[in-house]
């Protein structure tokens, strides 16, 4: 059985580790230490991409990956001022609107907490937003303390509070995708393996926010699997958007139809929600799927992948918004993804040796 | 409880502007036995009382001390079908700090966590991208599915606040939402303590108004110091300051640790000069750190104390804060200390004068 305030806790726990991109190694002993129990290996490779492996123990099994991206958006030192201030750059497509009076965390040789300045109202001449570069966080300290304890180039997060509103809607910061990471997690972990139709790698990918979706592709070659689902989050329908470009909250899991991804996979991953009740919305991401499907299905010889969506709202903000009934269905497919024969065996590879 | 802890217990109480109970229960918790009175009045105002010397005496003298309760906040002005809520600002917040904050409202029956929600940055049209989201584009989320599950939880004309943590950082700093005014609140309170221990010199009524509404327009303080009619006034603040990199010196208001701020002038009042003379007089003498406002801006509940019946001598001491008003203000502890102890000592200098 799954238990739901177990993956809640497992979400809000990884979330709350930083991994800024290109800072994913940081959350590695989090990672082994919390989960070395449930899998027979975890290791991280040269880019920062963690992979959890779990053998089903069957000879010749085929291989699966269930990827989410480990990286979550955030911020980098790029100058301190003699009066202790940090100047800073956002790192992946931070909302800026929202960074103005935010509370964040410099992880430099020791954690400082820290908050982005704003200007008051009593001050201010008018409401124009700075440009990033603009930006500064206040440390409360001196430009001397500070430069003893922070370098250029230090990552900075925002900090970590999670709460709860109405209908087991979740917030925080993170989530985009380490909740995703963290349901993948639940769902393997849980899965006893004799149950299990491949063996299954959880990919926690790095470097999905600034590097183009290219951090995945080394650990996919690595594994060389046989199939695959990527598993990110997908833009919630929130007032003043389009429907075909957003996906309902509570509807369940959104499955995109692309021609970035493999269309048998796809039309097999809908066929199993409908046979185990699970909900789900078709999405139409034509040409490319905005997540690492469209990335993985290039690696290689190319990989069989489907893109699997959890809907969240207010996403690169600090405080993103999931429904504990998607999280369920979410946690529910990997399940069922992993455990299929069906599934198995029609993705397993065969011979194909054509030179 | 230490100071910090105090001001970290005032800060969490919720209290916008008009739904200021639970701050004026707290303070009158940590009071009610150590004053000779402490009354609300018909506002809503706190009013202690501490009396030193004869009180029979003919002529006595009267103090008045004010720190304001509210904080600004939101209320709920609309509640869509589609379950979230419109809001409109409660004191002067600027538009920039609204989008991704998380606040409480409270709601019929209880307190609701909420956030101030917009379409991601993802859908916003690139010219937008770079502009602060405006308030009739934002809409608090608390999660119902739709109005008439909105409906069950709020009312319009229902309040909010920022919900955000209060923390210690830096060197000696406080982080928090309120900490306008409740560092003037807190500050009161451990001057009743004070007082209460080695009482003041004098024939004097020292009358301690933790005032309702000041972010509105200085309101409540206009009944409490009609009602008090004292020879002297001193208000306790936090005062918005800019000492921050890119602020050229002229414009930084005054500096972070650089201790109390004593107000000449603002927007609302020219202060009595006497009484600023005499703050920094005691300031030197007790070995307070003490520093002139340097920038005519903001204002205070001295603007409606100075003008009441005859007139009353006013002074501001304030505590120079940084982005005031919005969910992440900052302080230093010990300019805090600073205003607390400046503020005794003008008391019991000014309670054992003949005439003030």
């Amino acid at each position: 059985m799954l238990d739901k305030d177990k993956i809640k806790q497992a979400i809000f726990s990884l979330c709350s580790v930083m991994s800024v991109s290109g800072f994913e190694k940081r959350a590695t002993p989090y990672i082994e230490s919390t989960f070395k129990d449930n899998f027979d290996s975890i290791s991280c490779d040269a880019v920062g991409n963690h992979l959890l492996v779990k053998k089903c123990g069957k000879e010749n099994a085929p291989k699966v990956i269930i990827d989410a991206h480990m990286d979550e958006v955030g911020m980098i030192v790029t100058g301190i001022t003699d009066d202790g201030f940090l100047r800073i750059a956002p790192m992946g497509g931070l909302d800026v609107s929202i960074m103005q009076a935010a509370d964040v965390i410099i992880y430099g040789k020791e954690e400082l907490r820290g908050v982005i300045a704003s200007t008051p109202p009593h001050l201010k001449k008018d409401d124009k937003l700075p440009a990033p570069d603009e930006l500064l966080v206040d440390t409360g300290l001196n430009g001397k303390a500070v430069k003893e304890l922070v370098d250029i180039g230090t990552p900075v997060g925002f900090a970590p509070v999670y709460g709860e509103l109405l209908n087991g809607r979740l917030i925080g910061k993170s989530f985009d995708d380490k909740a995703c990471a963290a349901i993948g997690i639940c769902a393997v972990a849980s899965t006893p393996p004799e149950v299990l139709a491949a063996d299954v790698y959880v990919l926690l990918s790095a470097t999905e926010e600034t590097n183009r979706l290219g951090g995945v592709s080394a650990a996919v070659f690595a594994t060389d699997p046989d199939y695959a689902m990527v598993i990110d989050v997908n833009l919630a329908r929130v007032p003043d958007t389009k429907d075909f470009e957003t996906v309902e909250m509570d509807k369940g899991i959104s499955i995109s139809h692309s021609a970035a991804t493999h269309r048998g996979l796809t039309l097999a991953t809908e066929e199993l929600c409908r046979e185990k009740d699970i909900p789900y919305t078709p999405v139409a991401a034509p040409s490319s799927t905005g997540t690492n499907a469209a990335t993985v299905n290039l690696v290689g010889l190319g990989v069989p992948v489907v893109d699997v969506g959890l809907p969240l709202a207010c996403m690169h903000t600090y405080n993103e918004v999931i429904s504990m009934t998607d999280i369920c269905s979410l946690a529910s497919l990997v399940r069922e993804f992993i455990s299929s024969d069906k599934l198995a065996d029609k993705m397993a590879r065969r011979e194909d040796i054509i030179i | 409880m230490n100071s910090v802890q105090l001001i970290e217990r005032l800060c969490a109480a919720f209290g916008p502007s008009g739904r200021e109970e639970a701050v004026a229960q707290l303070i009158k918790e940590q009071i009610k036995d150590i004053c000779h009175s402490v009354h609300t009045d018909r506002m809503g105002n706190l009013i202690a009382v501490m009396k030193f010397g004869d009180v029979n005496a003919k002529s006595r003298k009267r103090i008045m001390i004010s720190a304001h309760m509210d904080e600004v906040g939101f209320m709920i002005n609309e509640i869509k079908s589609n379950g979230y809520l419109g809001f409109d600002t409660v004191g002067g917040i600027s538009e920039s700090v609204l989008a991704g904050r998380r606040v409480t409202v409270l709601g019929k029956d209880a307190t609701l966590s909420g956030l101030i929600a917009s379409k991601a940055i993802h859908h916003k049209e690139k010219k937008d991208r770079s502009k602060t989201t405006p308030i009739d584009k934002l809409y608090i989320d608390i999660g119902a599915l739709d109005g008439d599950e909105a409906k069950e939880h709020v009312s319009i004309g229902d309040f909010a606040t920022f919900d955000s943590p209060f923390y210690t950082f830096g060197d000696g700093m406080v982080k928090g939402k309120a900490l306008d005014d409740r560092m003037g609140c807190a500050a009161m309170i451990e001057i009743i303590r004070r007082l209460k221990e080695n009482p003041a010199e004098g024939n004097t009524d020292v009358c301690f108004c933790f005032t309702v509404r000041e972010e509105i327009g200085l309101s409540g303080a206009k009944a409490a110091a009609y009602r008090i009619r004292p020879n002297m006034a001193i208000v306790l603040e936090t005062t918005a300051i800019a000492d921050i990199a890119d602020v050229p010196a002229s414009r930084r208001v005054a500096d972070v640790g650089g201790g109390a701020v004593i107000s000449v002038m603002d927007r609302s009042t020219i202060y009595d000069k006497a009484l600023v003379s005499m703050a920094l007089d005691i300031a030197k003498e007790r070995s307070v750190k003490a520093q002139v406002k340097r920038y005519v801006s903001g204002g205070n509940d001295a603007g409606t104390i100075h003008k009441t019946a005859e007139g009353v001598k006013t002074l501001a001491i304030s505590v120079p804060t940084r982005y005031l008003h919005s969910p992440a203000c900052v302080a230093s502890i010990n300019d805090y200390y600073a205003v607390r102890d400046l503020c005794e000592g003008i008391i019991r200098a000014s309670a054992s004068k003949e005439e003030i």
